[in-house]
């Protein structure tokens, strides 16, 4: 009797298991199902656009050939400039958030500031930049998109580099001293080298995130048909172009956007996998 | 003081001279690293300032009800901020309702169920979904999710959930396929790698002595994960979801493709509709005076709201363990 009272509650017990497990697998099997529904959805309906005329010729007008190049050659510039900008700014904001003003109360609100500045939303910034740089320019340019880009990937490249920085051990900072190296020569010779694969592995994923970005661009850079090289001037990016091609009626431009969204995904997504894996190595 | 020598008559460096060089340059290093440092925070405030300046003119005309006014009219120049605010916190609201027990779900899968071998590619895998642009969401939720809203998912739903009282209402309405609820849908997916991520980060924080004695007393995985895990990474949880849903409510491309853009306040979920992100990126090309003032204080109330999250966030975390 007692037995069959227990086996009982076991069973019970063992069924809520079986169901609960089954509803975490079942997650996880969606959470891939989106993946690959995505990557199919991706590779479907934009392989047929990739060919040559994508990278070699800007983006035409209804019903004649054209490609993207254009824009490419705009999100690889504007992401270019952003990181030229942002990458000194953050590993230097970084270096004085850990290494000169650790533990103290200002450097603390600095750092929850920049934590704020990493989670602003993209659009927010695209309107900052808009009216701090756009309307005293007169007109959307290459340099307002960049701006806007190394905004966002600023607080992404300051806070990896804190991270990286605190994992070096203290012992090389006291070596380095004992020797009477500088704390310049010191940082330089030393301290980045040994963090700098954790720093690196930010600044790509710092590129992966700004190159897929259109949200912050719209208003920034703008957008242009035509192979722009002047900074001053409006400059496509390829999100954007997808933004404005995928809305156009004609089925040849919304080809074109298909092509140009699987480019950019493959593009970002291999960059985020050499990231992990320069991670992965430093850890292993 | 003559300079001295060495044995071979070459001048030594003077160790003064080079200790006051050093000294010099590690003075430019502090100030360059200084000035960065500042210059992080002035950014924050240059974005609160010019936004404020930006938004002014629709605050002294509408005053404070700006907040709650429903009507956003360009032609009658009226503009009111409550449709895109609610869009924003309601598709937010259920874009979390969908993807927290999902993320847990994974997270649980990561951590206590599968193979080792499997758990970095899988765990990458879910991760690349976050890698994802969100201008993607927005063409494959436009492309894909809305013809099937229309096809199956919402006439079911109306058919079901719409039958109920109370909230039936909420399943009532025209239902092109465009709409608050698709955009939650899309919204759940984007945010799914986050919240995952943090919750995975935070459950493998249990000391293994505490999950195996667990065990060890002849408890179920389930059992462990309800009554061991999920208590001891509460507030790290708790911190995971609420990044989350900052992410959400800043999310534009992948909303605007698929809210539809209606600047009204509707009555049902399922009908077009508009949020903070998706007004700003439909309507700021081409406009200007009042409304695209309006626009920008749009902005502004966005970018307090995620402080307001984030704040929230920290606040639980704590500062070591966040991301």
């Amino acid at each position: 009797m007692e037995t069959a009272v227990r086996s009982s509650i076991m069973n019970r017990r063992y069924r809520r298991n079986r169901i609960m497990m089954a509803l975490a697998i079942f997650s996880s099997a969606l959470g891939l199902f989106f993946l690959a529904v995505i990557l199919a959805t991706l590779v479907f309906r934009g392989i047929d656009a990739i060919n040559l005329d994508v990278f070699t010729m800007s983006i035409p007008a209804q019903g004649s050939r054209g490609g993207l190049v254009n824009a490419m050659y705009g999100t690889v510039v504007i992401t270019g400039l952003a990181m030229l900008i942002a990458t000194p700014l953050g590993i230097l904001a970084g270096t004085y958030l850990v290494e000169f003003a650790n533990g103290s109360t200002l450097a603390e609100a600095a750092k929850f500031i920049n934590d704020v500045l990493l989670s602003a939303p993209s659009i927010v910034i695209g309107v900052f930049i808009y009216g701090a740089v756009v309307v005293p320019m007169h007109g959307n340019s290459a340099i307002a998109g960049a701006l806007a880009l190394a905004l966002i990937a600023l607080p992404v490249v300051n806070r990896t580099t804190q991270d990286m920085l605190k994992l070096v051990p203290n012992a090389l900072r006291e070596a380095t001293a004992a020797l009477g190296a500088p704390r310049w020569m010191s940082m330089t010779m030393v301290i980045y080298r040994s963090a700098w694969t954790g720093i690196l592995t930010g600044i790509l994923l710092a590129v992966a995130r700004i190159s897929g970005e259109t949200a912050p661009l719209l208003f920034t850079a703008g957008y242009s048909k035509f192979w722009n090289t002047g900074l001053t001037g409006p400059m496509a990016s390829l999100p954007v172009a997808i933004n404005t091609l995928a809305a156009d009626p004609g089925p040849d431009l919304k080809r074109l956007a298909w092509g140009g969204a699987l480019i950019i995904t493959v593009a970002i997504l291999a960059l985020n996998i050499l990231a992990r894996s320069l991670a992965g190595r430093r850890s292993s | 003081m003559t300079a001295s020598t060495d044995f071979a008559g070459r001048a030594v460096p003077d160790s003064a001279a080079i200790s006051r060089r050093f000294r010099r340059q590690d003075r430019l290093f502090f100030l360059l690293t200084l000035g960065s440092a500042t210059l992080v925070v002035a950014l924050l405030l240059a974005i609160l300032v010019v936004l404020a300046i930006e938004a002014w003119p629709t605050f002294s005309t509408f005053g404070l009800s700006f907040l709650w006014g429903t009507t956003w009219s360009a032609p009658r120049d009226i503009y009111g901020a409550l449709p895109a605010v609610l869009g924003t916190l309601i598709s937010s609201l259920i874009a979390m309702l969908i993807a927290v027990p999902l993320s847990v779900g994974i997270a649980v899968f990561l951590t206590e169920l599968c193979p080792a071998r499997l758990r970095r590619p899988l765990g990458t895998a879910i991760e690349l979904l976050a890698g994802v642009p969100s201008i993607i969401y927005g063409i494959v939720g436009l492309f894909v999710l809305v013809p099937l809203m229309q096809s199956t998912i919402l006439p079911v739903l109306m058919a079901t959930v719409g039958q109920l009282p109370l909230i039936g209402r909420l399943f009532q309405a025209p239902a092109p396929g465009i709409g608050l609820l698709t955009a939650s849908f899309v919204l759940s997916v984007m945010i799914l790698p986050f919240i995952t991520a943090i919750t995975r980060d935070v459950f493998n924080t249990v000391p293994v002595m505490l999950r195996e004695s667990a065990y060890g007393m002849g408890m179920t995985t389930w059992e462990v994960v309800r009554h061991i895990i999920i208590p001891y990474t509460r507030l790290g949880m708790v911190g995971g979801i609420m990044l989350g849903l900052g992410r959400a409510l800043g999310e534009t491309m992948a909303v605007t493709f698929v809210v539809g853009s209606v600047t009204r306040l509707q009555t049902s979920i399922i009908s077009p509709s508009t949020t903070i992100s998706a007004q700003i990126a439909n309507s700021f090309g081409d406009a200007d005076g009042l409304q695209l003032s309006s626009l920008i204080a749009l902005g502004l109330i966005l970018f307090v709201l995620s402080f307001c999250v984030l704040a929230l966030a920290k606040w639980l975390i704590g500062r070591t363990d966040s991301f």
